[in-house]
């Protein structure tokens, strides 16, 4: 058995290949920002989910006018192959993927092991920041297929249809409302959307080396818990991060037809009033 | 209400740099921060397991030969933010009485603008460090 779609994951080797492939562009996105300017790929540039993806005021993410700007800054057409990569097994790199799908860009890969295995296989890391000439980039969309918002998803959860939580158990049983000392991401209540069944994200991946499990092991993961590609799924998390990298697996990697990310995640539900709670 | 002279010292210098100087500086805080010392690691390997989005803070605070706080860490590389934050707090608060450290308002980080360079977001993790350290200094202060 191999992924469904194999073809949106490169390895380390294929990354090293095509470091001056003008046709390819590696962004780097990660939880710490800060770690792009320790050293990143060769070539690659930061996107940076907070300061570079989020709009200025709203929360929301960039207008696609202003999605438009990000990509041309950055030097990609709507053919570049993009590759993104990242820390903590490639959560924000998902992410941004996510958004860059979002806004109809179709070339999208993911560095299967990210930031870590480039690491441990002791491939260059570099400060140097490239720059690359700009262009008129166009992007379509926003593809709402992918995206769903706080209104199906009460409609999913009274429906009884699939919804995966992808927090730690801590956080689905409601015993933690917010990470300790990170009171800016928290809400008022803790617990679960009612029907949803707890996956924590991490499970979908090789703590070893931040690459995927097996499409076997992953098929047994979902199937196992009752999401099966026949029915729509919606993912979320605390932030909406952690569900986009399970959102990847199962569009991707095990071929489900229709997944959204719920990017409102606990930080909206668990703040929203009169929004049914399971503990 | 004042800042301990060391802590308001970085506050000022940060507050006038250009966002790469910040970014810079911040790096340079996270890289030089001393690696724990053997007499805590025991008390780091019984810390208790953190939640997963979480970068692990391993914090210890003793009492120095002069009277003041001192305190001791232990943020792995792969969170040079964290690292970062938490050396600024060690290097302006070490040496501090525990009035001082007290006093360090949950917001005394503001006047840098760093969030030009690391987002608004990310700087909770100072006012965690803080409350971390806080807690850990009237404990040491007790015993």
């Amino acid at each position: 058995m191999s992924y469904v779609h194999p073809e949106y994951l490169v390895d380390t080797e294929w990354v090293a290949a095509h470091l001056d492939d003008p046709d390819v562009r590696i962004i780097e996105s990660d939880e710490d920002p800060l770690l792009y300017s320790i050293g990143h790929i060769p070539g690659a540039v930061q996107v940076d989910w907070f300061s570079t993806l989020q709009h200025p005021v709203r929360r929301d993410f960039l207008t696609r006018e202003q999605f438009e700007e990000v990509a041309s800054k950055i030097g990609i057409t709507n053919d570049t192959t993009v590759v993104f990569y990242g820390d903590k097994s490639n959560w924000f790199a998902c992410y941004a993927l996510w958004l860059f799908q979002y806004y109809g860009h179709e070339n999208v890969r993911i560095l299967n092991g990210g930031r870590l295995k480039w690491e441990q296989e002791g491939r260059p890391l570099v400060k140097e920041v490239p720059s690359y000439p700009a262009t008129e980039y166009k992007a379509k969309g926003p593809d709402k297929s992918i995206r769903a918002f706080r209104d199906e998803v009460l409609q999913q959860s009274n429906a009884k249809k699939p919804l995966v939580d992808v927090r730690s158990p801590k956080e689905y049983s409601g015993e933690l409302i917010s990470m300790p000392n990170y009171p800016q991401e928290g809400a008022q209540r803790g617990g679960h959307i009612p029907n949803a069944v707890s996956i924590p994200w991490a499970q979908a991946v090789n703590e070893a080396d931040a690459t995927f499990k097996t499409p076997e092991e992953l098929r047994a993961l979902y199937e196992g818990k009752g999401i099966t590609s026949n029915e729509e799924v919606i993912a979320y998390c605390r932030i909406g991060e952690r569900s986009s990298l399970t959102w990847f697996v199962l569009k991707y990697l095990l071929g489900y037809p229709n997944v959204k990310n719920y990017d409102g995640s606990w930080t909206e539900w668990g703040n929203l009033v009169d929004a049914p709670i399971e503990k | 209400m004042s800042l301990p002279p060391n802590l308001q010292e970085i506050v000022d210098d940060f507050a006038s740099m250009s966002r790469e100087e910040k970014l810079e500086t911040l790096i340079g805080y996270a890289e030089s921060l001393p690696p724990l010392p053997e007499r805590f690691k025991a008390a780091r390997d019984k810390m208790e397991a953190v939640p997963e989005c979480m970068t692990p803070v391993f914090l210890a605070a003793e009492k120095g030969a002069e009277g003041g706080i001192h305190f001791h860490l232990d943020i792995p590389p792969q969170s040079p933010t964290v690292r970062g934050l938490a050396a600024i707090l060690a290097n302006g608060l070490n040496g501090s009485s525990l009035e001082e450290i007290l006093s360090v308002p949950g917001d005394f980080f503001l006047p840098m603008k760093l969030d030009e360079a690391v987002s608004q977001q990310r700087l909770h993790g100072f006012t965690g460090v803080l409350a971390h350290m806080k807690h850990a200094a009237v404990k040491v202060s007790s015993e």
